[in-house]
This record gives C-alpha cells, structure tokens and sequence, in this order.
C-alpha cells in the first residue's frame, strides 16, 4: 500500500529520522497524528547498559512491516498512513531503535494505529537485541518465540497481556 | 540435499561463520531438520542451549515454515530465536 513507507536503517550509514517519519503521514485529510520512538535507555532491569546491538533478517522484518501495515489499516477502519523503522546495527545510548508514526482522521484512530503497530512489531518481526553493560559482559534478549506452539505458551503465561520483554 | 542455516540473534554463537550447512534427506520435514540442529549444536556447540532452539522458529525470506513443512527445495533458511524488537 503506498500510504505504508517501511524501512531498516543501518546504524553506521545513519539514525532513524522521526521528522521524516511525521512528514509522510501528514496528510489534508487527517487531523490525527501519533508516533512512537523507542531509544536505547541507560538502564535495564538495574543492569547499566552502553548500547544494543541489533540483530534483523532483513527481508522477513520488511515483509512483516508490511504485514503489520496492512493488518493495522484493516483494524482502525479509517485512512491511514503509516510509518515503520527499525534501526540495525549497533546503537549508542539514546539512539532510536524504532519509529512508528501513524496519521488519520482522528486521534482515537492515530493512538490505535500507532500501538497496534509496535506491539505487533515486538512479537512478530525478526529482530534481535544484544544489550552491552557498563562491566563489559553482553547478553542477547528473551524474546517472543514464533513458533505457535510456544507462541501460545507465553501468552497464556502473561496472561495476554504481553511479554517481559515489553 | 543441502540445508544452509543462516543464525541470527543468541544462535550466532553456534557457529562463527553464522550458518550453519547440514546433510538432509528429500522431502525432510522442518521439525526432523530442528532435531538435526540439535544435535549439530549439541556435538559442535554445547554452550548453546538446546531449549532455544526447540523455542526457535524456522524460516525463509518471506515466511515462517512449521514443523510439518519441508525443508524448501533450495535448502536456503533461517533459524529465527524468540524475538524482541524495539
């Protein structure tokens, strides 16, 4: 759909740009906006981090960004623009991660957009974060298996309401 | 044939060149390949956990492949461990 823009953005070449992100979505017709920007954040269950080093299967991530999309214009039932990026590579400290920006009529309809998208970008696309701590040790993420069978485990262990990765 | 494993996130440390090349029957089934990387790890690379990969998926460029599916007929694939994004 070309009201969806997906991208990954390596983090070497350049940083994910959220002003980019609110110029595509904005649109005559829509008086809502809403955007989400995860940054890499200094702290991480009382583990000091220095970065994250992300870890994609590029082609995956871009068809599920593409998936995620069109399911989102399916489920807010109203036009839509929608914006999805994913840094990879290595990032600092405060660097953005991830950008959702969605543009619709209405605010109700931009809010949803917006959380659906990124909640679904964090169960389902193939991405992975090694986190490196202030005492030099690394570690890689639990995440959210994609095989069904675990898949429906873990949701029923959190009782649906997501995982311990956020 | 031939099925090249690409690793990614937590099973990069099964193997510096981050694929891993296994012999598999025809028509093998992705859940037989699974128990073969099993025990390629468990022989190659113990300090990996065998839990994560029964937690892992298996995939292409373009889908995620069940365990009652066949290995592609390129034999080209990725093993996928949980994920966690943003």
């Amino acid at each position: 759909m070309e009201n969806l823009h997906v991208e990954i953005v390596d983090r070497s070449e350049a940083k994910l740009n959220v002003a980019a992100a609110l110029e595509f979505v904005a649109d005559p017709r829509f008086g809502g906006i809403a955007n989400f920007v995860g940054r890499v954040r200094e702290f991480n269950r009382d583990r000091e981090v220095t970065g994250i080093t992300y870890d994609l299967f590029e082609p995956l991530v871009l068809k599920t960004f593409r998936e995620i999309g069109a399911r989102t214009l399916a489920e807010v039932g109203a036009p839509l623009k929608l914006w999805i990026a994913h840094a990879q590579g290595d990032l600092g400290l405060g660097d953005p991660a991830v950008v959702v920006a969605a543009g619709t009529p209405h605010r109700d309809e931009a809010f949803r957009a917006c959380r659906l998208t990124i909640e679904a970008l964090k169960h389902e696309a193939p991405i992975w974060k090694q986190e490196h701590y202030a005492d030099g040790d690394s570690a890689w993420s639990e995440g959210c298996s994609l095989c069904d069978e675990h898949r429906e485990a873990e949701r029923a262990a959190a009782g649906f309401h997501g995982t311990d990765h956020g | 044939m031939k099925a090249r494993i690409l690793l990614h996130g937590a099973l990069r440390e099964a193997d510096p060149a981050g694929r891993i090349e296994l012999d598999v029957p025809a028509g093998c089934s992705i859940g037989e390949l699974r128990e073969r990387l099993v025990a390629h790890v468990r022989e190659h690379a113990p300090g990996v956990g065998e839990d994560l990969l029964r937690r892992s998926a298996f995939g292409t460029r373009e889908t995620i492949l069940h365990d009652h599916e066949p290995v592609p007929e390129d034999g080209e694939l990725a093993v996928l461990p949980p994920v966690g994004g943003g």
